[in-house]
């Protein structure tokens, strides 16, 4: 009895997989789930039947980005939300990974916070379709278009996640945006030092690396695209940094293989010499595609600048 | 922006395969006229198409390499065969031709880690195309438009 409710798990969430990333249907997608012996009343799994996208997560879980979205299983009654996530996660060498998460079953949350879910992991290197339990999603009240929680995985956590729901026509195609991390000991102060006059002003850079597509011709353009991507740290050939405002706003602009890229980076924040601060492709107003971390003090800025899928590994000394 | 991206690729692949046509044409000329000076105005002019080509291209956002990548490997590939049908006449010229062979496959292993959203094996095979110095190979052939590295301005 156990193998066949086994099978009938790893067979609807084969079934769900096959979904992510090419339907994101609201309805009709999962199937195969059994009936959980505890009922929730459908019209406290409602507010929940949604597509979401993550926006922020506990560092320590290593999760990057992810997707997410809770349907009722079809023809199931009384009616029963499962989830589905992809997420993608750093590995334990800076690669990243996607990790495949199924949630079920769905079960009220004292008090009625919200929705709890087991996590089952969806193995790859194990048996095919085997389903392992992995730890709690916990989802509470949505407000709005947000949606807060808890996740427990691999034993570890709890983590504090946060969704946004998303539009109908919202599609991230497998690239869902970097969520922000959530730092158990997140800088306070605004800024980048204790007097504006310490941080303020024009940068350079000063850990340039010699343009790898200076001798390349043709290729040279493939080259600078390429040398911009990864999480090991792209090739900074040279660049600038301008620190004014208030709130402080950094512009930063940096060459990679050939190419010039600029960055906004917002909300500027330091405790003792950790920087950090919200990095903007596209002027302060755009959504957030990374995040600054590092070290500073005394004129120096120095640390990792995150944008998507890149990593820029950057050094500024105020002139 | 996909949808334009993916317009600016097919669009400069077609560009490419008309460019393609014409330069067989010229090759063949180049051929029968035999000697490097041919081969010098002919690679120039299918450098020239082949960086126009490049710089339409623009530069591509995340989501966007694999096209990119695509689109290069396809221009590479064109200027290649037009190169290659013309009439190498020194060592340096070979090695230029054979720069550009050796690249075909580096690119094409690129645009496969492109596909499978591994950036970082992106990154790392592009070192392979560094190591060819394609650009220097060109400046010891002699050719000037080859040695340029296309600069996008978007």
């Amino acid at each position: 009895m156990r193998r066949l409710r086994v099978l009938l798990l790893a067979s609807g969430a084969i079934t769900l997989l096959a979904s992510v990333g090419v339907a994101w249907a609201t309805t009709g997608a999962t199937t195969g789930y059994p009936q959980p012996k505890v009922a929730v009343p459908a019209t406290i799994q409602a507010p929940f039947e949604d597509r979401y996208v993550l926006t922020a997560v506990g560092s320590g879980a290593g999760i990057r980005s992810g997707e997410m979205k809770f349907e009722f299983e079809e023809g199931s009654s009384p009616q029963f939300l499962v989830g589905i996530s992809q997420f993608y996660t750093y590995g334990p060498t800076g690669e990243i990974e996607t990790s495949l998460f199924t949630f079920y079953p769905p079960k009220e949350l004292a008090g009625g916070k919200g929705l709890g879910f087991t996590v089952l992991k969806v193995g790859a290197s194990a048996q095919y379709g085997q389903l392992t339990e992995d730890g709690e999603l916990r989802l509470f009240t949505p407000e709005g278009d947000k949606v807060k929680g808890e996740l427990r995985l691999h034993g570890g956590g709890p983590w504090p996640v946060e969704f946004k729901v998303l539009d109908d026509d919202e599609r991230y195609a497998g690239s869902p945006p970097p969520a922000k991390q959530i730092h158990e000991s997140e800088p306070s102060k605004t800024g980048w030092g204790g007097e504006p006059s310490e941080y303020e002003g024009e940068y350079e850079l000063t850990n340039g690396a010699e343009d790898p597509t200076a001798k390349a011709g043709t290729l040279g353009a493939a080259i600078g695209v390429a040398q911009g991507l990864g999480v090991k740290g792209a090739v900074v050939s040279s660049g600038s940094m301008k620190v004014e405002g208030n709130p402080p706003v950094a512009t930063v602009d940096l060459e990679t293989g050939g190419t010039d890229r600029t960055f906004t980076l917002t909300d500027l924040a330091w405790q003792a010499d950790l920087r950090v601060a919200q990095v903007h492709n596209e002027g302060p107003d755009s959504p957030p595609v990374g995040r600054f971390e590092g070290t500073g003090g005394q004129g120096l800025v120095k640390g990792d600048l995150v944008s998507g899928h890149s990593v820029y590994k950057v050094e500024f000394q105020l002139k | 922006m996909r949808s334009i991206l993916t317009f600016i690729v097919l669009g400069a692949v077609g560009v490419l395969v008309v460019a393609g046509c014409g330069g067989g044409g010229s090759s063949s000329s180049g051929s029968s006229g035999g000697g490097g000076g041919d081969f010098a105005s002919g690679a120039e002019a299918a450098c020239t198409k082949a960086n126009k080509a490049i710089v339409a291209l623009g530069t591509p956002q995340q989501e966007q390499v694999t096209q990119y990548l695509e689109a290069t490997e396809a221009v590479i590939e064109t200027l290649h065969k037009e190169v290659a049908a013309l009439d190498a006449s020194g060592s340096a010229e070979t090695a230029y031709v054979e720069g550009l062979a050796t690249a075909i496959p580096e690119l094409t292993k690129m645009s496969n880690a492109a596909r499978n959203e591994n950036f970082d094996a992106v990154r790392e095979l592009s070192a392979a195309l560094v190591e060819i110095k394609l650009g220097e190979l060109a400046e010891a052939a002699k050719l000037k438009s080859c040695a340029e590295v296309p600069v996008s301005e978007s």
